[in-house]
C-alpha cells in the first residue's frame, strides 16, 4: 500500500512536469515559431565582433554537400569559423533562404523569376562546377553505352520502352541489348540534378520542353520515384532496365554503369572534371550583377570535349539586410570557397571553376553589405 | 513518507484530521489530471487548424475539382490529389483484403486449437512484428521483398490470374503490391491480437452448448466464437486502416512514388501519406507547398472518419 502511494505520487508529479513543460511550449509555440527564422542567424551574429561572424549556416543541394563538407573542415581548421550545412536538396535551400532561417543557402538550379522575386534581393553566386550522370542497371549490357539527348527524352517519356529499341543499337553497334523493359528513375524531391538533366532534355527535345519542361520537380509521366540520392540509386539497383540520373560523384562511389551522351559536336565525352570543364569554359559572356544563372548544359559544337549535362551550383545570400557580421564572414568565405577552395575538387568529381566565372564571382561578393 | 504507516488511506481523507498536504494535494491531482486532457484536445485542434490554414491557399484555387485531377505537375503549377487518393484506398483495401482472414485463422488458432504451450510464445512472437520499425520493415521490402516479387510472385499470379486486369502487365519491383504486402505485415500483429483478446472473451458456456449439440469445432467457432466476435473484429480491422492509411516510410520505400493511376497492381503508385513525407521539404514555395496541406487535410478527413465510423459500426454490432 505505501509503495503504491509512492508510486502514484511519482506519477502525478511526473504528469506535472510533461503538462507543465507541454503547456508552456504551447503557450510559447507562436514566439518560437515566428523567432526561429532569426535565431539562427541571431546566434550566429552573437558570437563575433571583428572579421565575421564564428558560425555560417546553410542548406540545400545535396549535389555539392560533400565538396562542402571538405570545406567546413578546411575553413575551420584554418580561421576558425564553423560551416554548418544540410543536404536538404536544392529546392529546399531556396526556401530556407527566402524565410532567412540560414545565412546562406544552396541550390544547382538558378533561382526562377518567381523565387528570386520572393527572395527578395538575393545573390545567386556560382561557387562550383559538377555534372549530372545518366546511369543504368542492365544485365548483359556492357558499361558506357552511347546514348543521345533525344533518345533519352524518349526513354525517360516512354516512348522507347525495351533496351533493344532500334534507336539505342544504331547507336551501340555491336553491343547484344536484351529485350528488357526500360524503367526511368526520377527523383521525387527538389533535386539540382532533375533541373540539369530536365534543362538539358528540353534544350535538345522541343516535345520535352512543352509538354514537361525544367525545374527542380517536375511532373513524369509513369517510371519510377525515389526521394534523395539514396532512394534513386535504391531503385536502380533493384531494377533490371533501370536509368536514372544521379549526382557524378555518388554515381562513380556506387560503381553504376554510366551512359556516355553525345554533345553537339557529336562526340561522346566520359563525364568527369576535364569534360565538364570543357563544357563550363565553353560560356563565353557571364552574367554580372549575380541575379542570373548560368546556363551550361548542351554546349556548342566548338567544345568538342564537352560533357553536356553539366552544371554550376550555386551559393544563393541576401545582398543586405544580414548583421554585419554575417555578411563579412559569407562574403570571406565565399571568396575563399571560389579561390582557394577550388584547389583538388577534382578528388571529389568537381571542376574547377574558369578564370572569367571566379573574376565575375568576385564582383558580385562586392556587392554584399 | 516513511512516517506513513498501516492505517487505511480512506480515513485520513475524511474528517477533520486531514493532512494540509492531501487537502491541497487532492485538488492538485485533479487540476493535473484535468490539464493533461485538455493538452490532447487542444493538440487535436491546433493541429487540425494548421493543416487546413495553411492548405487554404491550393483549397481556394483548385477547389473540390482537386479531387478529381490525376497529375501533379509542379513545373505548370498545377495539382491533384486523385491518383494518390486511389493509391491510399486500394493499398489500404488490399492490406486489409490480405490481413483480415489471415489475422482471425492464427487467432482461432491461439484459442481454439493450438496446444497450450505453444499459444503464448506465438502470441507475442506475432505482436512482436508490430516492433519492427517501418524504416527497417521499408529495406527488408527493397532488397528482399521486391525482386521476390518482380522474380517469382508477380508471374505466378500473372499465370493464374492474368485475365485480370489488376494481376496483368509488366513485373516490377517497386509496386502497388509490394506495398500492400508491407501494409499486411504492419497491420497483421494489431488485427490479430485485439481479435484473439475478443475471442477469449468467448463464454465457455456457449462453446460447451455447442459441442453438446454435436458440432465439430469448425462449427463451433462459426456458430458461436465468430458471431459474438463481429464487433470486435470489425474494430481491429479499423485499427489496422488506420494504420495502413497514415504509414508514410515504409511505403515510400517500396511503392515506387509514382503519381498515376494504373489497374495494375504490379505498377509503381503513390500514397497520400508517402507523397507528403517524399515531397514536402523541397515543394515550390506558395501553392506547392499549399496543395501538399491539402493532401494532407484529405488524409486527416478521411482519419477522422474512418475512426468515427468504426465507433459507431462497433456500437450497432455490440447492440445487436
Amino acid at each position: 500500500m505505501r509503495y503504491r502511494r509512492l508510486i502514484a505520487g511519482l506519477i502525478a508529479v511526473l504528469a506535472a512536469l510533461a503538462v507543465a513543460a507541454c503547456g508552456s511550449s504551447s503557450s510559447t509555440k507562436t514566439v518560437t515559431a515566428s523567432a526561429a527564422a532569426n535565431s539562427s542567424g541571431g546566434s550566429s551574429s552573437g558570437g563575433s565582433s571583428v572579421g565575421g561572424a564564428s558560425t555560417l549556416i546553410g542548406a540545400g543541394s545535396t549535389l555539392v554537400a560533400p565538396l562542402l563538407q571538405g570545406w567546413a573542415s578546411t575553413y575551420d581548421t584554418a580561421y576558425k569559423v564553423a560551416i554548418t550545412y544540410g543536404p536538404i536538396g536544392s529546392g529546399g535551400g531556396i526556401e530556407q533562404i527566402t524565410g532567412r532561417s540560414v545565412n546562406f543557402g544552396a541550390s544547382d538550379a538558378p533561382m526562377t523569376s518567381q523565387e528570386a522575386a520572393a527572395c527578395k534581393g538575393c545573390l545567386e553566386i556560382p561557387w562550383a562546377l559538377a555534372a549530372t550522370d545518366v546511369a543504368y542497371h542492365v544485365s548483359g549490357v556492357p558499361n558506357n553505352l552511347k546514348l543521345t539527348g533525344p533518345v533519352l527524352a524518349d526513354m525517360f517519356t516512354g516512348k522507347i520502352t525495351s533496351w533493344n529499341d532500334p534507336a539505342i543499337a544504331k547507336l551501340n553497334p555491336g553491343v547484344n541489348l536484351p529485350n528488357t523493359k526500360v524503367v526511368p528513375i526520377h527523383r521525387t524531391d527538389g533535386s539540382g540534378d532533375t533541373y540539369a538533366f530536365t534543362n538539358y532534355l528540353s534544350h535538345v527535345d522541343p516535345a520535352f520542353k512543352s509538354k514537361i519542361g525544367a525545374a527542380t520537380t517536375v511532373n513524369w509521366p509513369g517510371g519510377l520515384g525515389g526521394k534523395g540520392n539514396s532512394g534513386v540509386g535504391g531503385a536502380l539497383q533493384t531494377t533490371n532496365g533501370g536509368i536514372a540520373y544521379i549526382a557524378i560523384a555518388y554515381v562513380l562511389q556506387n560503381k553504376f554503369d554510366y551512359a556516355l551522351v553525345q554533345n553537339a559536336a557529336g562526340k561522346y565525352p566520359t563525364p568527369g572534371p576535364a569534360s565538364i570543364l570543357a563544357a563550363a569554359n565553353a560560356v563565353k559572356t557571364i552574367p554580372s550583377g549575380g541575379t542570373q544563372g548560368i546556363s551550361l548544359v548542351d554546349p556548342p559544337a566548338s567544345a568538342a570535349g564537352a560533357y553536356p549535362i553539366s552544371t554550376f551550383t550555386y551559393v544563393i545570400i541576401p545582398k543586405s539586410g544580414s548583421s554585419p557580421a554575417v555578411a563579412a564572414g559569407l562574403k570571406k568565405f565565399i571568396g575563399w570557397a571560389i579561390t582557394s577552395g577550388q584547389d583538388g575538387v577534382q578528388k571529389l568529381d568537381f571542376a574547377p571553376l574558369p578564370a572569367n566565372v571566379v573574376a565575375a564571382d568576385k564582383k558580385t561578393i562586392q556587392l554584399i553589405h | 513518507m516513511s512516517t506513513a504507516t498501516a492505517t487505511p488511506p480512506r480515513r485520513r481523507l475524511a474528517g477533520a484530521g486531514v493532512k494540509l498536504s492531501d487537502r491541497i494535494g487532492e485538488p492538485a491531482f485533479r487540476i493535473v489530471c484535468g490539464l493533461a486532457a485538455l493538452v490532447a484536445v487542444v493538440l487535436i485542434l491546433w493541429i487540425a487548424e494548421t493543416v487546413f490554414n495553411k492548405a487554404s491557399g491550393a483549397i481556394s484555387a483548385f477547389g473540390l475539382g482537386f479531387l478529381g485531377h490525376e497529375t501533379w505537375d509542379p513545373v505548370h503549377n498545377h495539382y491533384g490529389a486523385a491518383a494518390l487518393i486511389y493509391g491510399t484506398f486500394v493499398s489500404s483495401l488490399g492490406a486489409m483484403i490480405i490481413a483480415t482472414p489471415v489475422a482471425i485463422l492464427i487467432a482461432i488458432y491461439l484459442t481454439e486449437l493450438a496446444p497450450r504451450f505453444i499459444r503464448r510464445p506465438v502470441a507475442i512472437l506475432v505482436e512482436l512484428l508490430a516492433a519492427i520499425p517501418s524504416v527497417i520493415l521499408g529495406l527488408w521490402g527493397i532488397i528482399i521483398l521486391g525482386p521476390f516479387m518482380e522474380s517469382h510472385l508477380q508471374p505466378f499470379l500473372h499465370s493464374f490470374l492474368g485475365w485480370i486486369p489488376v494481376f496483368a502487365g509488366s513485373y516490377s519491383p517497386l509496386s502497388m503490391l509490394s506495398a500492400i504486402v508491407i501494409l499486411t505485415i504492419m497491420a497483421l500483429p494489431i488485427i490479430t491480437s485485439i481479435t484473439r483478446e475478443v475471442f477469449e472473451t468467448t463464454d465457455p458456456q456457449l462453446k460447451e452448448g455447442a459441442y453438446a449439440l454435436g458440432a465439430t469445432r469448425w462449427e463451433m467457432v462459426r456458430m458461436t466464437v465468430l458471431p459474438v466476435a463481429r464487433p470486435g473484429i470489425v474494430g481491429a480491422v479499423i485499427l489496422g486502416v488506420g494504420r495502413a492509411l497514415g504509414e508514410a516510410i515504409a511505403v515510400t520505400q517500396v511503392i515506387g512514388n509514382v503519381s498515376q493511376i494504373k489497374a495494375s497492381l504490379y505498377q509503381p503508385a503513390g500514397t497520400m501519406a508517402s507523397w507528403i513525407a517524399n515531397s514536402y521539404q523541397s515543394a515550390n514555395p506558395g501553392l506547392g507547398t499549399s496543395s501538399l496541406l491539402y493532401l494532407a487535410a484529405i488524409l486527416l478527413v478521411i482519419s477522422v472518419i474512418v475512426n468515427l465510423g468504426a465507433r459507431v459500426i462497433i456500437r450497432r454490432a455490440g447492440a445487436r
